[in-house]
């Protein structure tokens, strides 16, 4: 049944039709990996005069061809390589001449192994108002991409150190990183996994094909029907980490006879997983996509989007960890009624519409221009509650830590509780009810407060926290090859974007109504019952607060209008094996809320426009490119950036007011690196230095805050952070048949530079509680340690610097590839270490560090500002896969992906410290924090693929 | 090979069925729980013999306080008559029987949305503690209240809070609704008198009413110049007694009290306790400078209890009511203020260093004559 598959397409060859005339022209040329530039042997180029195939050709081993005996005349060339893109290019052969292409690029797809697009989701962070969504590097065309990109997405690897924010995220040309938040945008399509395999990626400063990008590198999903993979694919697979089970299908005509090409990709992701109870898919993705190719250009139409479900994951201290035996217990389920339920869940569908249109009316002109459309809803459900205990399991007060302390200062000193928490702590199977949701006690409350007219007032519900985006974005770029050894590219991009944000009840949890109040204002203001008002001119109108039912909004509601415009100019310069590329971008952004309701405690600052707060950006880089002798290069990029902050970083507090923070300016990043690469003879390693300044960050957070007893808003700015470090990548053939060796390194120092600004208000008031003062412990902290006494060494006055977190700083790999008949196998082995916690400003400030005393005492700044190191991690993983071609026609794979094989639950890959501080101390001197939240990586898990291609 | 791949899958989808977690998965939706247990007499037989209030009372020995008693067994069963909803009883629940009423310190806040008033519980006494609250010793002190909780480890208190909810559950059973309990309208000569506890007097921790108390024109509120020292310390207090000072509230939020703090209202009370009045006034402290620029900026603002002072007919009733409470910054009729017209209260009966301290369950338990 299973035969092999003659690996070159020699025998599949015909010679060249020779003219009568025997003509002299032809084309020639080499066929090259779109950004390695390494050559690509044995592409198939088909050379068609209108429809009639002329001729076939492979490309030789430094990826040359060439066509002779071709009479002057306009062809198309189509050129097709497994693991690369199709690329059609058209040819004009004149005065019977040979048209040299030089180097004709194609764009590697994404390989079966792929790095799950499941683990590029962010995590519940619970209104921490941190941020751990990784970046995501693809492996598309670099040997250090393609290996971090699976090994080490798993710790949630940011390269660089940068933000995920920073790496631009396009879709047929458009930037789709979230307007709001920047974020990467990878769950409006996870799940296409064929529709949005074909894309073309970036490194740092590199510039991207189809816009500026930042300096953070970028990658453009195609997305359209003649960019999927031509055929019919099934795959089912199951995965231990993140679901059960995923169906996918799909079906790519190529582009037919009458020049179109449709493209389908549906997939369902269901079930829970081995490791985290309560996080569970029920995830369904769609893609439609049709292109029309014309003589010199293409239409394209996609239509794709994810509707469905999915449970989040919460991190909970070490403490909760300890004493259930399981780093990845989560907080956010409980059972009801026997099954599990989950309090957090994404609730999304925001399908996205795409026109876009390609033209390239000759050899030195072509561009794109598109129109994209993005909508729908987007929801994460939490519990909300009125006058009710808090419903969290893991709510501080339920713990053996509040109630002992060995420290007599903690004035916690009930060690019968604490021992009765323990006991529920450390039986959870035995007592569900206390360290999961209670869902039915939620039930049970919500029939107790029955009104005059027989209806149940909700205490409990579960709410829905709308982010509904319209996105609008137009954009488009051309290139123009002006001579031989000059390319002239522009482009232009406008997104206009309105987003609203509200909450509605999801579910009344067996109550008939929840009542549209404030609950915070609700404690402080409760017999002033204007100003508890959500909706004021509601209550206004009606003498009472609305009762809302399920589906109702509540809480807030308002506007979020972004509106960037930018275009971009560029040159690339070539001569002999030097080239050059020089771009600059002009930018605008414009922002600000517009408020639906008339908010109870701001009735003059709530409702209709806020200031519009606009921000001239600009941007410039340069890349300077030397090959030597044809396998190797060196090449040096520089960019300097101007960037605007963003709606979530600009609003104090926009739940319930226009108020705008202090000191919002543009964001200042400059970039550079030096690389050194060589790809040839099945060699393929990349060095690179890279260092970078971004200053003038700003940041917001709001939290409760024990020392006002009041809910504030904590804006900080001038934050300056300096990134800098090596990054090797390295695959290179052993003696032995088939085996190669493969491995990644990314060691950095990423830190902070600035001692930052800070202003807190109350959130209910407005009320200022700390104007700019400074977050003195926030780039550094005295280096303090106890010595064997107990005594704190100063160490001489040296400074411990504060390290920008969630990433590991250091990050190797090392594997072993063997690779042969369609058999793979991978084994590696990876040490991540110098990976920081998250820090809260606030521990950082004076008001915290010196405690009610005003004194900072050296124990208090150890205690209070040092920055938390995760222990290193080792990881080992392996891959095996094989894959057989029936009847030359069918493909049937197998791919078995399995991850820390060594069953190492102890990896912490993230978390954020809580705001919280314990203040009602014995000495009345300092204070002490709360425990910190952890998100852990998952013990073993593994992935099974079966996938048919026919 | 489409036998392996037909195997797997059915391998796979088999281990799916039987997980709870496809619930969600399949329905996208969930079923309301069943309906709670409603404890029963019958229930309680595992816990020993029912005890009433006034035996349970009886078995705490002294007036005035210091004479904890550790339970072994037994339970009470009593009605709950408080609800905290209004915020100005707190983390804690009290119940009666026909033979007088106790509180038990939950340590919950917001129970009155699990049990409600009217509704009975029982309380497992094996492993509470019965001791007393407010006693208070020597020529001026008098009785306090006998409550019901855990042993306080601190000993600082008596009792301390349940707290956890694993214990409230292994405490706290919740019995049927019951119907409305009404008030008990309480005569002067039915008051208890300054040694009186639950154990004496069966209306102490009771739901009563108390008829035409007239406005006394005092009120008594301690307010701390800053939590961050001890409390204790007489160089850290503030007590506004003997007169209004201008509170016409029936306790002090937050706000109120800043707004009254900075309006320059109590300026001339001494800091310090009675008799050791050495620490300047509150006005002296007006000129400094807090973070944010606010006058007083060493006086923490934060919400006071007021107890207000009554009179019925010769006996002094004290409305004690929490700054935290909803009504809290509910002005007072001024008719009441001015003695005018009386009031009608209804709440709880308690007792405060053998002074009769009232807890309104919210206003609607004052009625203007």
């Amino acid at each position: 049944m299973i035969k092999k598959i003659v690996p070159a397409f020699a025998a599949l060859l015909c010679s060249l039709a020779l003219f009568a005339q025997e003509p002299t022209g032809g084309v020639k040329g080499t066929v090259i990996t779109r950004g390695t530039k390494e050559p690509v042997q044995n592409a198939k180029l088909e050379l068609f005069s209108g429809a009639e195939l002329i001729g076939t050709v492979l490309s030789a081993e430094d990826g040359s061809f060439m066509i002779p005996g071709l009479a002057d005349g306009m062809y198309t060339l189509v050129i097709t390589s497994s693991d690369y893109l199709q690329n059609t290019v058209n040819v004009t052969v004149n005065d019977g001449y040979v048209k040299n292409m030089f180097n004709l690029s194609l764009t590697r797809t994404q390989s079966e192994t792929a790095i799950e697009d499941a683990s590029l989701l962010e995590f519940d962070l619970d209104d921490s108002g941190y941020n751990d969504a990784p970046t995501v590097l693809f492996g598309s065309n670099d040997v250090f991409n393609e290996i971090v990109s699976y090994n080490f997405s798993s710790v949630r690897f940011k390269n660089r150190g940068f933000a995920s924010e920073a790496q631009d995220v396009y879709l047929s040309g458009v930037k789709m990183n979230d307007a709001m938040t920047g974020y990467g945008p990878f769950s409006l399509w996870s799940g296409l996994n064929e529709a949005t395999r074909a894309k073309d990626a970036t490194t740092g400063n590199e510039m991207a094909d189809v816009a500026f990008s930042g300096y953070n590198g970028s990658t453009n999903i195609f997305g359209d029907a003649t960019s999927m993979r031509t055929g019919r694919r099934f795959s089912v697979l199951t995965n231990t980490a993140f679901y059960r089970l995923r169906l996918m299908g799909s079906y790519a005509t190529g582009v037919m006879d009458n020049g179109w090409a449709f493209a389908v990709n549906a997939s369902a992701r269901l079930g829970g997983n081995d490791w985290i109870k309560g996080v569970y898919y029920r995830s369904f993705a769609y893609s439609l996509a049709a292109s029309k190719v014309f003589e010199n250009s293409k239409l394209h139409f996609i239509f794709l989007g994810t509707p469905g479900r999915r449970g989040a994951q919460n991190g909970s201290t070490q403490e909760v960890y300890d004493l259930v035996g399981d780093n990845m217990y989560n907080s956010n389920w409980g059972y009801q009624n026997g099954v599990i339920r989950n309090a957090r869940e994404r609730r999304t569908h925001e399908p996205i519409a795409v026109v876009r249109y390609d033209f390239k009316p000759s050899d030195r002109f072509e561009g794109s221009a598109t129109v994209l459309y993005r909508f729908g809803k987007n929801g994460y459900t939490a519990l909300d509650w009125y006058n009710a205990q808090d419903p969290r399991p893991d709510y501080y007060r339920n713990l053996p830590s509040y109630f002992y302390n060995a420290d007599p200062d903690w004035n916690r000193n009930s060690e019968a509780k604490a021992a009765w928490a323990n006991e529920v702590w450390t039986n959870s199977a035995a007592y569900p009810q206390y360290t999961h949701i209670n869902w039915d006690k939620l039930y049970q409350v919500n029939q107790n407060d029955v009104d005059a007219n027989g209806q149940k007032r909700a205490h409990y519900v579960q709410q829905e926290r709308r982010t509904d985006q319209k996105d609008l974005n137009f954009a488009t770029n051309v290139k123009f090859k002006a001579a031989e050894s000059l390319t002239l590219r522009a482009g232009a991009s406008a997104k206009i974007n309105k987003t609203e944000y509200y909450n509605i009840v999801a579910d009344l949890l067996g109550a008939d109504y929840f009542v549209n109040i404030d609950n915070f204002a609700d404690r402080d203001y409760a017999s002033n019952p204007t100003m508890v008002q959500n909706d004021l001119d509601y209550y206004n109108a009606h003498g009472e607060p609305q009762k809302v039912k399920v589906g109702d909004k509540y809480s807030h509601d308002y506007f979020a209008h972004v509106q960037n415009y930018e275009g971009w100019l560029g040159a690339d310069f070539a001569s002999g094996n030097f080239s050059a590329k020089l771009a600059g971008r002009l930018g605008y952004s414009l922002f600000w809320r517009e408020g639906v309701w008339k908010k109870g405690l701001f009735p003059d600052n709530s409702q209709g426009d806020s200031d519009h707060l606009g921000f001239l950006t600009y941007a410039g880089k340069a890349m300077l490119n030397y090959v030597i002798g044809g396998n190797m290069r060196v090449y040096a990029n520089v960019g300097y950036y101007e960037d605007a902050p963003r709606f979530n970083q600009a609003f104090l507090s926009p739940r319930t007011r226009n108020s705008v923070a202090s000191n919002l300016t543009t964001s200042k990043t400059f970039s550079t690196d030096l690389n050194w690469q060589y790809s040839g003879n099945g060699y393929n390693v990349r060095l690179t230095g890279f260092y970078a300044t971004i200053k003038d960050q700003t940041d917001l957070m709001s939290f409760y805050d024990d020392l006002q007893n009041a809910f504030t808003n904590f804006s900080m700015s001038g934050i300056d952070e300096r990134h800098m470090g090596v990054e090797l990548g390295f695959k290179v053939p052993l003696p032995v048949d088939g085996f190669s060796l493969k491995g990644a390194a990314s060691v950095g120092e990423y830190i902070y530079t600035s001692t930052p600004y800070m202003t807190q208000t109350v959130d209910n008031s407005a009320r200022i509680v700390v104007d700019n003062a400074p977050v003195t412990y926030w780039k550094s902290s005295p280096l303090l340690s106890y010595d064997s006494n107990g005594n704190i060494d100063d160490h001489g006055g040296a400074q411990q610097k504060h390290y920008v977190p969630a990433t590991p700083q250091t990050a190797a790999s090392l594997g072993l590839s063997w690779n042969k008949n369609y058999w793979f196998i991978d084994a590696d082995v990876e040490y991540f270490d110098r990976n920081y916690l998250d820090m809260n400003p606030f521990y950082r400030t004076d008001q915290a560090v010196r405690g009610p005393d005003g004194i900072a005492t050296a124990e208090e700044i150890l205690y209070m500002t040092a920055q938390e190191k995760f222990d290193p991690a080792w990881l080992v993983n392996f891959s095996v896969g094989k894959s057989w071609y029936i009847k030359y026609k069918y493909q049937l794979g197998v791919n078995l992906n399995a991850k820390n094989v060594l069953n190492n639950t102890n990896v912490k890959t993230g978390g954020y410290e809580q705001t919280r501080l314990v203040d009602n101390t014995t000495s009345k001197t300092r204070y002490y924090r709360f425990d910190p939240r952890y998100f852990y990586y998952t013990g073993f898990n593994y992935m099974i693929n079966v996938y048919f291609r026919f | 090979m489409k036998k392996t791949l037909f195997a797997i899958i059915i391998a796979a989808a088999a281990s799916f069925t039987a997980c709870e977690e496809w619930g969600p998965v399949f329905t996208a939706g969930y079923e309301n729980p069943s309906a709670e247990k409603v404890y029963t007499d019958a229930d309680m037989s595992a816990y020993g013999s029912m005890i009433t209030i006034a035996d349970l009372s009886k078995m705490y020995k002294s007036k005035t306080g210091g004479s904890p008693v550790k339970l072994t067994s037994g339970w009470i069963k009593g009605q709950v008559i408080s609800s905290d909803f209004s915020g100005n009883i707190y983390r804690t629940m009290y119940i009666q029987d026909e033979t007088g009423g106790i509180e038990v310190k939950t340590g919950r806040t917001n129970m009155s949305n699990e049990i409600r008033r009217g509704q009975w519980v029982y309380v497992n006494l094996n492993g509470l503690t019965l001791g007393m609250y407010g006693g208070k010793t020597g020529n001026y002190g008098g009785a306090g209240m006998i409550q019901l909780g855990l042993e306080d480890q601190s000993g600082e208190y008596e009792t301390a809070y349940i707290d956890l909810p694993l214990l409230v559950d292994k405490y706290i059973f919740k019995g049927a609704m019951g119907g409305e309990v009404a008030p008990v309208v309480l005569t002067e000569s039915m008051l208890p008198g300054k040694n009186d506890t639950q154990a004496t007097n069966k209306y102490i921790g009771t739901y009563v009413t108390l008829k035409g108390l007239k406005y006394g024109d005092q009120v008594f509120t301690l307010i701390y110049l800053t939590y961050n020292e001890n409390t204790k310390n007489s160089s850290n207090r503030i007590f506004l007694s003997d007169r209004t000072w201008g509170i016409t509230t029936w306790a002090l939020t937050k706000e109120r009290m800043g707004s009254m703090l900075e309006a320059g209202t109590w300026d001339s009370v001494n800091v310090g306790n009675s008799g050791d009045y050495k620490y300047g006034t509150v006005g002296d402290h007006r000129a400094v400078k807090g973070t944010n620029g606010d006058t007083y900026g060493d006086i923490e603002r934060n919400a006071y209890s007021v107890s207000h002072y009554f009179k019925m007919g010769s006996t002094d009733i004290q409305v004690r009511s929490s700054g935290y409470a909803r009504f809290a910054d509910i002005e007072i009729d001024p008719d009441i203020l001015a003695g005018d017209v009386t009031v009608d209260v209804t709440g709880i009966l308690t007792m405060y260093q053998g002074s009769i301290q009232f807890t309104l369950i919210d206003l609607d338990g004052v009625t203007k004559n």
